[in-house]
């Protein structure tokens, strides 16, 4: 068997011994340095743009601007940024002598040294005239400054979904308890460990870039489509990615540089341009978890029903929109969590302000909207009195149930085996770890007088896959070799390995699927000149979607091998069943394929006159359909839940005035190898997906989403205190049991 | 352009002098152009983010005896390469100057202690500095050379405001002295940050009781993060002639944060600052009172250290287009471009494996410090390569993880890849070096000391279990083959 074995990856060995390239590491002869400029405005119109005295500096070769992008517009979704601000060629419709943002790009700063660009990026002669601007959800809404004027809507709310399903005042006339809540969650940064870089080079007629990033196909779609070229004239190669977390998913480095490389080419240079950014210039210069802030109020039973949901959520999308409607749409359909609720009215906004953009980030949009659900639904099992497990399991969705969006919900509902597989693996029903401690300070005993514990436990769903119709699809191709049997197999595949491991689980499923030894099974990865489009790594759907595409082109690659074919290929694309946008209206739709469960647990450790929080232990229950390869699995929960550790504890970005204020990992801190739980324990659960390969599920994101309101729960449990807010900062938490009368 | 884009440094001669008169000389011919450079994890940074601009380095590494820990006339003194590493595993200092050991130990990650040096932290002259409150509570002086002469002055008296201090630009601090404690005195440094390692104070404090028969004879409470500068609380004379009891040790906490007036910023407000002062000198006396004050103190401090080398280093002077040698694993290389660039872009730029390619394992991760992803071995020691000047490095010999050949190395390298401890992989790098240096530095690690000597490493990926578990085995693995021999 080749799948549900920890298989030893395929880049490890490399990466010990650092020899593995990542895009700063690649041997490039003669290469020329690029500096891309960030306008440093937050809002503001460009005057004038004098590129004369930078030319001037000795060593800068040539400067990209605005007027280089043939269509100056970028945008994942909907083309609403330009990928140069500048005096343009006019054929966009997004205005793109404006700066919305901090690090939007103004021009290209190409030459013979760093040393030398950066020189010329400091001589560049810009005149800007500043701006009022709208810095975040509140300002925006008052719609004093509008971010976009030019998409003709008067409002910064520029994408509305709602939800308006059965009879709210049925629901709320049922209710014998309700709660309300606002609730305001964070941005949180990637802080993937490589920062940006690239390089680009022409090979004949294509512009060529190497980069790190999440979806091949999708780079060079944006390339193609803002440099009008055909997109065989484009190719992009991924080699070793330092991490992604959904950061890598909008463009950094990857337009400009094909159009350095292009600019270049147009005088008869050909020579490669790279550019690396530092910590400070990533911060600073890619999209974030949204900031968000949610009302809610439910309704229940006194028997624990939950019978009516009110809900009105507003993201900062910043900015730009990226993928902030698609990032809202999961937000949107999670805020009533993974429960049947029979009454619901919802409206969930997107909201451009002049702020770092809201993007793609592990969870998209789950982690906002199911803090919502989750603390929501702990606070209603205090006000019934009831054990937390105990009301979800009254209120779970099950298969053949309707989905928040008023159609089916997707065969192989599994929440509740999955709750039964946490309250089995944690002890739930046992009394908890009472040993976790907290050391506020290091050369001091903990003070046990004022050491409070507590244990709380949280769960969700997360779709697998694209949604609300955006087209989903999946591209492999197999190639067998041999005489009378198989003898060795080769997989082309475009699929992105951004450090969950990727590569090693889709060798698993080819060695698999063809039924040879995974050391005969061979792989060529992430270039879109030798594959077809895999989509992204991301919506924890690569296992899922690569390995029915594997399936398929096996099938193929078998039915040309019994025809004789040596060797003998197979390509395949699948596509999963089409989903739906969402009514306007009323919220109706078939808007998801698949999802996965997850619930996790923890215990806590507080000390009440510091502030301070310690987690003991995490169990974190995960239905993963069928393990493909379990150590992976491991290692995609545990670094899920240190990141959400982050998230809820630790990780304060502080963005003002359109401005991120601690853009270095001096002052936003991330966790280290003490901060961390002390334990995280594991739990695989393997409800089949029906359409999943061999049953498998995506699992990536998904631990992580229920933890921050799992550690509220905890952190409750403690001490009385709910905490509506995070990150869980030592000021923040005793200012709140202050504020309680919690003490000593 | 953003001012974040633009973080390069430059001078224009790196010098290393072997003597102190010549040290003083070149420093009083430099006047402000120059800077006295030690360990340089601070200065590098403050060049990068233009706090502070410098045309010549004076590198005093090449001077011998400067890194001393000493007892002198009944005084411990330091001297200016004395670094954070150097105090953590100095018996005089654990046993008469126990504050100076634990903010010492609280000062960034070992690879940063190897080079940071304590006179360089008391010079940046931060309020969040942590040593500043440790030498405070001890009554230390300073003394500031030039080529004038000498002065000693107490340090109380050496602070003026953020960053500011009575030091003349010709001057070098080239000793610290404290008095060591004595039979009846205690005391003790705590810190309250916002993670549990490479923390930058929220605030700290440090505390010395003097007692005689029982009576308290003298006191003193430094503060640090509280203030524009370190602090000595006027609270301390309440202790003074009583004894420490519960109502004394409150008393004198709720005086103590009644009396400052700190800010708040990105680490906390200032109604945390002034709350948890009042909780940390409270906690802090009532440890001194019940004799706890050492109970924490580790009984084997890990420095990534291995084979420091007492030898002082060679002499030398770099231009802007001087070349530099170093021995990068095993292989004498040769490079220019030296006296603005790290040792970091220096290996990636010059270093090359024996096939000819370069030497890119060493990784950029944040540029300062935090990250530890640009770790390599420097004569010995875990360093950061993201904080040296490559002329720093002159003459000195590297390992890079390509060059982590041993049976034990490759013993990581191989358990790290068996069990899954190798993600994305840019932070490995960083974490093998670190790995290397803690598994021959310690035998039979437990995970506590694991976690303590991985914790100037970041890893986004892993949650760190697996990094922890595979040390575990390595060096489960050691102990079983010597306790087999």
């Amino acid at each position: 068997m080749s799948i549900g074995t920890t298989a030893i990856r395929l880049d490890a060995s490399a990466k010990v011994d650092g020899t593995a390239l990542y895009p700063g590491d690649l041997p490039v002869d003669n290469a020329l340095a690029a500096k891309v400029v960030f306008t440093d405005r937050p809002h503001a119109r460009l005057v004038s743009l004098d590129v004369a005295p930078a030319l001037a500096i000795e060593g800068v070769v040539e400067i990209v601007t605005a007027a280089d992008i043939p269509l100056n517009e970028y945008g994942l979704t909907m083309f609403d940024q330009p990928v140069l601000v500048g005096h343009g060629t006019g054929k966009s419709n997004v205005p793109s002598d404006i700066s919305r943002w901090e690090a939007d790009q103004v021009a290209v700063v190409i030459a013979e040294s760093d040393d030398a660009a950066l020189a010329g990026a400091r001589a560049l002669a810009i005149v800007w005239e500043d701006l009022p601007i709208s810095p975040d959800i509140t300002a925006a809404l008052s719609q004093e400054v509008l971010v976009h004027p030019e998409n003709g809507r008067e409002t910064n709310a520029y994408y509305h979904l709602k939800i308006r399903k059965g009879d709210m005042e049925a629901g709320w006339a049922a209710a014998d308890v309700i709660v309300e809540g606002t609730y305001r969650v964070p941005h949180q940064e990637h802080a993937y460990l490589q920062p940006e870089a690239a390089v680009s080079y022409m090979e004949d007629d294509v512009v060529t870039v190497q980069v790190a990033g999440q979806w091949t196909h999708e780079d060079r779609e944006q390339i193609a489509h803002a440099l009008e070229l055909p997109e065989d004239k484009v190719r992009v190669i991924y080699p070793a990615i330092g991490g992604a977390f959904g950061g890598r998913e909008d463009m950094s480095l990857q337009i400009v540089l094909a159009a350095a490389s292009l600019k270049l080419a147009g005088r008869g240079i050909n020579r490669p341009v790279r550019c690396v950014w530092s910590r400070e210039e990533s911060i600073v210069g890619h999209h974030k978890r949204h900031r968000a802030e949610m009302t809610t109020k439910w309704g229940a039973t006194r028997d624990g029903r939950i019978v009516a949901v009110e809900a009105t959520a507003h993201l900062d999308a910043g900015a730009y929109n990226y993928t902030s409607n698609k990032v809202l749409a999961n937000l949107h359909m999670s805020l009533t969590g993974p429960y049947n609720i029979p009454n619901a009215t919802i409206d969930s906004y997107a909201v451009y302000t002049h702020s770092v953009p809201g993007g793609a980030f592990r969870g998209f949009g789950g982690p906002q909207g199911s803090f919502t659900s989750e603390c929501q639904m702990n606070k209603m099992a205090e006000a019934l009195d009831m054990d937390p497990i105990e009301i979800r399991r009254i209120n779970l969705l099950h298969d053949g149930d309707d989905f928040i969006t008023q159609t089916p919900m997707p065969a192989g509902v599994s929440i509740e085996q999955v709750i039964d597989a946490l309250e089995e693996g944690s002890g739930w029903n046992r009394p908890w770890n009472t040993e976790t401690s907290v050391e506020s300070i290091k050369t001091l005993p903990a003070e046990s007088a004022a050491i409070r514990r507590g244990r709380g436990m949280a769960c969700a769903l997360k779709n697998v896959g694209f949604t609300m119709g955006f087209p989903e699809r999946c591209e492999a191709t197999i190639t067998l070799d041999g005489d009378d049997t198989v003898a060795s197999a080769h997989l082309a595949h475009a699929g992105a390995d951004v450090g969950q491991g990727a590569h090693t689980a889709f060798l698993q499923m080819a060695a698999e699927a063809v039924g040879i030894p995974l050391e005969d099974m061979t792989g060529t990865f992430s270039d879109t000149a030798t594959s077809g489009d895999s989509g992204s790594a991301s919506a924890s759907r690569l296992t899922f979607m690569a390995g029915n595409s594997i399936l398929g082109a096996v099938e193929e690659a078998l039915k040309a091998w019994d025809e004789g074919d040596r060797p003998a290929r197979g390509h395949f694309r699948y596509v999963p069943p089409p989903t739906e946008a969402i009514d306007a209206v009323t919220g109706r739709g078939n808007a998801v394929f698949a999802l996965g469960y997850v619930a996790d647990a923890v215990d806590i450790a507080v000390d009440i006159e510091t502030g301070h929080i310690r987690v003991g232990t995490v169990y974190s229950a995960v239905d993963v359909g069928k393990a493909i390869n379990p150590g992976l699995i491991r290692g995609q929960t545990e670094g899920a839940i240190v990141q959400a550790h982050g998230y809820a504890l630790s990780e304060n970005l502080r963005v003002e005035n359109g401005r991120v204020l601690n853009p270095t990992f001096s002052g936003y801190l991330v966790p280290g190898s003490m901060d961390v739980p002390d334990r995280i324990e594991t739990i695989i659960v393997e409800v089949a997906d029906p359409l999943g390969p061999w049953g498998a599920r995506g699992m990536a994101e998904m631990p992580f989403i229920p933890y921050a309101p799992a550690v509220v729960a905890a952190l409750h449990d403690a001490t009385g205190v709910w905490f509506d807010e995070f990150p869980l900062t030592p000021d923040r938490v005793l200012a709140g049991l202050r504020a309680a009368g919690v003490t000593r | 352009m953003h001012e974040v884009q633009d973080r390069t440094w430059s001078v224009e001669r790196y010098e290393r002098p072997d003597t102190i008169e010549e040290a003083l000389e070149l420093l009083n011919h430099h006047g402000e152009r120059g800077r006295i450079i030690a360990g340089g994890t601070d200065l590098l940074l403050e060049m990068q983010r233009k706090v502070r601009s410098v045309e010549y380095l004076i590198d005093l590494s090449a001077i011998p005896g400067l890194d001393s820990i000493a007892l002198e006339d009944g005084f411990v003194t330091l001297g200016p390469l004395t670094t954070h590493r150097d105090v953590v595993v100095s018996d005089l200092v654990v046993s008469s100057g126990l504050p100076l050991a634990q903010a010492s130990l609280e000062v960034g990650s070992a690879q940063l202690r190897n080079r940071a040096t304590v006179v360089g932290n008391v010079v940046t002259a931060s309020p969040a500095n942590d040593t500043i409150s440790a030498l405070l509570s001890l009554d230390a002086t300073v003394t500031l050379s030039s080529v004038g002469g000498s002065r000693t002055i107490a340090l109380r008296d050496f602070y003026l405001g953020v960053r500011k201090t009575v030091m003349t630009p010709n001057e070098i601090m080239t000793k610290i002295s404290f008095p060591p404690l004595a039979d009846g005195d205690r005391g003790m440094f705590a810190k309250v940050g916002l993670r549990s390692a490479q923390a930058i104070s929220v605030i700290h404090a440090s505390i010395v009781v003097s007692e005689n028969d029982g009576l308290i004879s003298g006191a003193r409470i430094a503060l640090g993060s509280v203030a524009p500068t370190v602090i000595l609380a006027e609270s301390a004379r309440s202790l003074v002639g009583s004894r420490l009891t519960v109502d004394t040790i409150d008393a004198c906490a709720v005086a103590t944060a009644a009396e400052i007036s700190p800010i708040t910023d990105g680490r906390a407000t200032a109604e945390y600052r002034k709350a948890v002062t009042e909780v940390t000198i409270r906690r802090m006396l009532h440890a001194i009172r019940t004799g706890v004050e050492r109970e924490r103190w580790p009984s084997r401090v890990t420095t990534l250290a291995t084979d420091r080398s007492s030898e002082p280093m060679a002499a030398v002077s770099v231009g802007r287009d001087s070349e530099i040698t170093l021995t990068i694993n095993g292989k004498q290389t040769t490079g220019r471009n030296t006296t603005d660039t790290t040792l970091l872009d220096w290996i990636r730029e010059n270093g090359t494996n024996s096939d000819g390619s370069a030497l890119t394992g060493t990784k950029e991760g944040c540029a300062e410090g935090e990250c530890g992803a640009c770790t390599v071995h420097m004569n010995g020691q875990a360093v950061l390569a993201c904080l040296v000047p490559a002329a720093a490095a002159h003459k000195t010999d590297v390992t890079t993880v390509e060059g982590l050949v041993s049976r034990a190395d490759i013993e990581i390298k191989n358990t790290f890849v068996e069990l899954g401890a190798v993600q994305c992989g840019y932070c490995t790098p960083g974490f093998v070096m670190c790995a290397s240096s803690l598994v021959a530095e310690h035998d039979g690690l437990s995970p506590s000391e694991i976690r303590d000597g991985l914790s100037g490493n970041i890893c986004r990926c892993t949650g760190y279990e697996s990094l922890v578990e595979s040390l575990l085995q390595v060096t489960g693995t050691q102990t079983a083959g010597e306790a087999g021999s």
